[in-house]
Formats: C-alpha cells, structure tokens, sequence
C-alpha cells in the first residue's frame, strides 16, 4: 500500500520534469495541440542548437555560475563565523548579537532605501551587489547555530588544554565534525543563489551581467505578455519549447547537485533541530 | 446661463488647447528659464527637419529588453543614430519581464536615466506628486514635430485628457494617427464557407453565425475564448457604447446629463451583459472562456474542438494558423470585421494615444535640455525618424521606390516577409523594436502590415468613432480617496458581470446588483468624479 502511494507521490513530482524534457525535444506545433505528454513527438534538436547558440545565453550561464560559486563561498565563511560565535554560551553580549540578526528577519528597510543603499556604496553592476547583501541568511545561521551548540563542550575544553587556540578549535575540530551541516548550508545557499533573479535585476543594468534565471524569466515573460500586449511590432512570440529546453539547460547542473549533497542533508537538518 | 458657458467653454477650450499646446503653459507659474541650457541644441529646429546636435552628446535611457531581440551594442541602429544626430544614447537595460518595476525603483530612488520610454498614459501619475518627472506640457515649444502632429492629427481632445489637477502632463505619449483596432474575434472560415454563413455584421448575426455552428457540432462550444475573456468583453462593450474587459473604464460619461455614471451600472452595460449572457446560455461560447490560461484556449482552437476565438492579426498567423494547418489538414483562419453593436458601427477613440516618454524632472538642469527635447522630438516624432526606427537605413535596410513603397532588402527578415533570411531587422540591427518605433502615421503604420491585415484594416477605416470624454483630473488628495473607491465598485462590477453572463447570478438581480454597488460608495465615488469634472469645465 505504502509503495503504490509512494510511487504515485514520485509520479506526481516527476511528471512536469518529463513533460517539459518532451517538449523541449518536440515539435512547437504539437506541443500547441496539447499532444506531449511523455513523450517528445515530432522529435528534433533544433530549439536546443538554437538556444546553444545565442551568447547572450552562455554569457548569462556564466554569470549564474560565477555569482553562486563566489557567493555561496563567501557566505559560508561569515555565516560559519558568526554562527560558531553566537554559539558560545559564555560570551557576552551574545543575546544583543542574536537580536540583531533575527532583527533583520522581521523588518528592512524595504526596496528602495535598500537601492539607494547599494547604489550609493558603487556596488551595482558588480558582482558584490549580489554577494554582499545576501552573505548571511538568518535561517541558515540558526540552524548553524544550534548545530555547533550541539557539539559536547568537552571538545573544546580539551583541545584548550592540549593548546589550540580559538581559531585552530574551530578549524581542526568543530569543522571536521560539522560536514553534515555544511554540506547542508552549501546546498542551501547554492541553491538560493542559483535560483534568485530579484538582485540581479535590480542592481545589474547591462544584460551581459544578468544571471540566466533573468534571462530566462524574460524568455517566459515574453511568451505570455507578447500576445496581450497588443503593440504590432513589438509583438513577438517565444516558441513554447524554447522555453521548456531553456528550463532544462537552466534546471540541470543544479538538479545534478542534490544526489551528492542528499545523504549530508537529512543528517545535517535533523542534527541541528531536534537534538536541541 | 449654463447655456451660454458651455458655447464660451466650447469655443474657448480650442482656442486655450492649441495655445496652451503649442506655446508653453498658461502663465500662472513663472515662465522656466531656459538660457543657459541649450548647449548642443539646433537654434532653428523646426518640423520635417533633420535634428544634429551641434556637439556630440550623450543621454541616459531605460531600454526595456525584449527576449526574442535582445539589445546589442553594435546594433546599426545605434551608429546610424549617433551619425545622424550626434547623439549617443547610453541604455540601462531592464528585462521586459519586469520593466515597470524596476522603472518604479529608479524614479523612486532618484536614480532614473533621463529619457523614459514605453510608459503608459496612466502610469505616470504615481510620480507627478513626488516631483520626479518632467511636466512636458510646459515644454512642447521645443518640439515642432509633435505639435504640428497633434495639430493635424487632431491630437488636441487626447492630449487634454492627459492632464493633471494642475494643468500640465508628465508623459509624452505615442500617438496614432488614426484609430487603430487590431483585435477581434477569428474564425475557421473553411467551416464557415461550407456550412455557407457570411462574415456577421453585427452581434446578432455573430450570434447565428455561431448557432449555426452550433447545429454543425452539437457536441461543441463555437468558441471558446482566451485572454480571459477580456479581449471579448472589450470589443463587444465597446460597440454596445460602454467599456468592459480590457477597456474597462469605471466612469462612463453621459452626454444627455452631461455627467458620469458609473459603468457597471448604466443601461447600456446591462444590454451588454444580457448578451452575452443569451450566448453562453445557448452553448454558443464555451463557460470556461473566462477562467482558462490562453494555451488551453488556443489549444482547443488549434485541434478542432472550437471554431472562434479572438485574435490580433499576430495571432492568426503565429499561435493558431501553423498548428491548426497541421493537426486539422484543409482548415483555415481569419480575422473577422468587428461588428456593429446597438451604438451603431463604431469604434472607440480611447485607442489613439500610445505608450511614449517621461521624462526625468534632473534634466532640466542639464545644460542639454533643450537638445534633448529637440532629440526626443526628431527621434519620436518627426516622419524621418519614424521611418529611421522602423524600417532602418534606406539603401541598408531597405529601399523605396517612386510611389513610397518600401520593400525590405532579401537578406533581411521582418514579420515573415524574407522566410529564412541570414539577418533579422530587429535581432541584427535593432530597428522596428517596441522601444522607438510604435504608432505614428497610418501609412508607415501599414507598411509591414499583410495583404489580408490591410483589407482588415480597410474595412475598420469605414467605422465611425465614438466621442472621447471628457477629462477629469483629480487632485492628489481626490485620487488616493478616488483609488479606494474604485478598486471594490470595479473588482464588485467585474465580478457581477462575470456571474451574470455565465448564468451563476440570474439577471432578474440586476437592481440588488445596482444597490450592492451604491453600498460601496458608488454615489461618493461619482461626486468625486463629477465634482472634478466640474472644476476642470470651469477653467476652460
């Protein structure tokens, strides 16, 4: 019984992967009868040379993996800092530094103070405006948290005796014994920054700087706005498999991530919240 | 006495249009000093003439993006602009996807560039109270192009409409020579010829037209619409002398009272409504035509399973008639005339002002103002540089023989005219795209249009059109109380039609209808409405 509810839920969640895969190898006039399923009919690779061959797309694909490498390694040391502190009982002034982190949960200073903000600092049309304001998650930092919080305290009192210093507890020891949880935090964060378009597009006015999730929100948009639009000219369509092979170039390497990081991942979650 | 104000306001509202449009505005205000600021600007521009910055200068400009023609800097349409202008322009690039909103950030963070295109008529007016953008108006002496435009396109009725409580408007739009209706319904003209039925004339014969159909394929809805709806319910309402869907419009004015009335509830709305209604009660349009995604829709079309559906003329030949020819073999599609309705064979005049231009209010402290005015107006306005945007450089792009035609050069592809040529006008040179080139005269209008769009055309030149009403402008204390009046009678209007014409709501409810609507403030709203009116009648 598990199995066949199980297998319906695996049904459920791989069908529109499989779908979009098929249309993304179909022919567009099949694809706007409605007749792919699971199946690609009218076979061809023709959109998939296309799209390969616009370099705006491959342009944009880098950004998408520069920013996330950068990023997600940025933001993995500070939120790794910062956490590993905030988990010190004993340090003082620990409640005010949690205060301020959760602080930023609930308020900001909302989007246009915020583009002041950054533009003021000389940070668009760079790489930092993407990276900077988004290094620290305060989720992630949480979780981070409560992990290291986890850790036998005993651990650190004896490294201390056999002389390491604070810097050397946290490299030799606490991070060896943290593979779980950044495994988990890299997932997360790399995920966060492959997906994200908002910063982008805010900060970024070249489209040689955009990511290829922007690329591809416009390639979308522009296939459901063009018909409303009304405007003659300026009236164009994106063919529906352009989209869906754009979907699965963009999809893949990340897709591709998750096998890797998912055994580290359940075991991370799990240590950081319930054993707590 | 009334009698005699209205001829004195009719009379005299000419007189102060073409004044206050072609001088600069009424002298209330100090008259803005513009010395010092004409650095690179043509001393003696004048209309039909070509604008040369005498120094080379460059402007900012946001460039919304189109994903099938993304911006590239070699674009011949920059170099061709630089040469013969001496201006450069310096694009901030912003996805189409998402070009408003980052247009809000900008002119929300007084970071905008200072040219602003493809803004609505409309759209401007969240940034007129925070002094962001430019009252144009007090400028168009500096613009010889436009103002002979509005003077012999009879532009001036449209571009009152435009202004704010305080006289003047903020966005330079993009005009039309003549109305220009595009959308309608499209139907499978193979069934239509051998079930031997004619194009309807009007929305009665539409309704056998589809009852005929109907009897054909009893198993089927004749038409099963997209775009919601909207596109249906705007050119149906339009030709029943109201507004509806897309052309949903809360105040309608009433001629005879010489004021108001909320749409939703005036006659000839529920006329509207009782038709459709009588279609979907007899199965003649398909009930889900109102909730469906537009490919469900098409999808239907395109397989057989309806017949009708509405369409511009891109529409016909890019979503429907490649699929249907393949799935349905022998199966054709065309536009069919709009038809008349009980307001007689009309067409809205609403449709003649474009998307155009607002301008960052930082300009007028550059020392280029007046050139950039003078740019705006050749780049936008003028006949040469509507036909430089759209159909590019004659001799590289294109050629023109002796009576004006213009054909595209072979090796350059355009709306499908050179099938499978190595360029493409738009991807490779950067002409005929939405940022520059729209509207403007009919004949550069029609120049990319088909054979079968031109004879569409003909026949809608043959329509009268409908009176535009009278402006309103609001103060901006009345337009936020305004705002949160209209927005619950609209989204209760919209919903109420909707229920009416599917036959969830029977039309014998009309008149609670009509009370639900007063209890949410539709008479405070109409106050609002006519109490500008009003003050806006006295001035003229």
């Amino acid at each position: 019984m598990n199995t066949l509810i199980l297998l319906g839920v695996v049904g459920v969640t791989l069908y529109p992967f499989v779908n979009i895969i098929a249309q993304s190898f179909s022919g567009e006039s099949f694809i706007r009868a409605g007749e792919v399923n699971l199946w690609p009919k009218g076979f061809n690779t023709t959109t998939y040379q296309l799209v390969l061959s616009d370099s705006l797309f491959w342009t944009n694909y880098r950004n998408t993996v520069v920013y996330t490498v950068v990023a997600t390694a940025i933001a993995m040391v500070l939120t790794t800092c910062y956490a590993y502190v905030l988990s010190k009982r004993k340090l003082r002034g620990r409640n005010v530094l949690i205060g301020i982190a959760v602080f930023t949960m609930f308020f900001n200073g909302g989007l246009i103070p915020n583009y002041v903000l950054i533009s003021s600092l000389g940070l668009t049309n760079s790489l930092w405006a993407i990276v900077l304001p988004n290094a620290i998650s305060v989720f992630n930092l949480l979780v981070m948290k409560s992990f290291f919080e986890n850790l036998p305290e005993e651990l650190d009192e004896a490294a201390q005796i056999d002389g390491l210093s604070t810097f050397g507890i946290l490299f030799r020891i606490v991070l060896p014994l943290s593979k779980a949880v950044m495994a988990t935090m890299v997932l997360f964060y790399a995920v966060a920054f492959w997906n994200s378009w908002f910063q982008a597009f805010l900060y970024m006015d070249r489209a040689d700087l955009f990511p290829v999730t922007v690329y591809l929100r416009n390639l979308i948009a522009g296939a459901s706005t063009a018909a409303s639009s009304g405007g003659g000219t300026d009236l164009a369509q994106v063919a529906s498999n352009i989209q869906s092979v754009t979907m699965v170039l963009t999809v893949l390497p990340i897709l591709c991530l998750y096998p890797f990081v998912q055994r580290h991942f359940v075991s991370g979650i799990m240590l950081g919240s319930v054993k707590g | 006495m009334l009698s005699i104000r209205k001829k004195v306001i009719a009379t005299g509202a000419l007189v102060a249009l073409v004044a206050g449009l072609t001088a600069c505005a009424p002298g209330d205000d100090a008259e803005v000093d513009l010395s010092g600021k004409d650095v690179g600007a043509m001393a003696n521009f004048a209309a039909g003439e070509q604008f040369t910055a005498t120094e080379p200068i460059n402007f900012s400009i946001l460039f919304s993006d189109h994903p099938n023609y993304p911006l590239k800097k070699d674009w011949l349409l920059w170099s061709e602009l630089t040469e013969r202008t001496n201006v450069t322009l310096e694009p901030t690039v912003v996805p189409m996807s998402d070009y408003e909103q980052k247009r809000s950030l900008l002119v929300g963070a007084g970071k905008a560039p200072l040219i602003i295109p493809k803004t609505y008529p409309g759209q401007e007016e969240a940034y007129v109270s925070s002094g962001a953008v430019l009252p144009v108006s007090e400028y168009l002496d500096l613009m010889p192009n436009l103002s002979e435009k509005i003077e012999k396109w009879d532009l001036e009725d449209s571009f009152e409409g435009l202004r704010q409580a305080d006289g003047e408007f903020y966005v330079l739009p993009g005009v039309h020579e003549d109305i220009w209706q595009d959308y309608t319904v499209a139907f499978r003209t193979d069934i239509m010829e051998q079930l031997g039925l004619e194009d309807p004339k009007d929305w009665d014969e539409f309704r056998d037209v589809l009852a005929a159909i109907k009897t054909a394929y009893p198993d089927s809805y004749p038409l099963s619409d997209r775009f919601k709806g909207d596109s249906l319910l705007n050119v149906v309402a339009m030709t029943f002398g109201t507004s509806a869907g897309w052309g949903w419009d809360a105040a309608s004015w009433n001629e005879d009272d010489k004021k108001f009335e909320f749409t939703g509830a005036t006659e000839e709305y529920r006329a509207f409504v009782e038709y459709l209604h009588s279609l979907v009660a007899d199965g003649l349009i398909d009930p889900e035509s109102f909730t469906q995604d537009d490919d469900s829709a098409i999808q239907k079309f395109v397989s057989g399973k309806s017949f009708a559906i509405s369409s511009n003329a891109q529409t016909v030949v890019n979503d429907y008639r490649p699929a249907l020819t393949e799935t349905v073999p022998g199966a054709t599609v065309a536009k069919i005339p709009l038809p008349a309705g009980p307001a007689g064979n009309v067409l809205s005049e609403a449709t003649r002002l474009e998307n155009g231009i607002m301008i960052n209010a930082d300009a007028l402290k550059s020392e280029n103002f007046t050139a950039m005015m003078q740019f705006i107006d050749w780049l936008w306005y003028s006949d040469e540089g509507a036909e430089f945007v759209k159909w590019g450089v004659e001799g590289t792009t294109f050629a023109k023989d002796a009576d004006g035609t213009r054909t595209l050069n072979g090796d350059i592809d355009f709306v499908g005219v050179h099938p499978g040529a190595p360029k493409h006008l738009q991807k490779d040179f950067g002409f005929a795209t939405g940022v520059f080139a729209y509207g403007g005269a009919t004949e550069l209008l029609e120049s990319t249009f088909s054979e079968e769009e031109l004879a569409f055309q003909a026949v809608m030149k043959e329509k009268d059109v409908l009176p535009l009403a009278p402006p309103f402008p609001l103060e901006e204390s009345e337009r936020e109380q305004a705002t949160l009046l209209e927005t619950p009678l609209s989204d209760t209007a919209k919903q109420a039609t909707l229920r009416f014409i599917l036959g969830q709501r029977d039309l014998s409810e009309w008149d609670d209808y009509v009370t639900e609507l007063e209890g949410k403030g539709m008479s405070r709203y109409l106050d609002l409405v006519n109490s500008a009116y009003d003050r806006y009648a006295e001035t003229q």
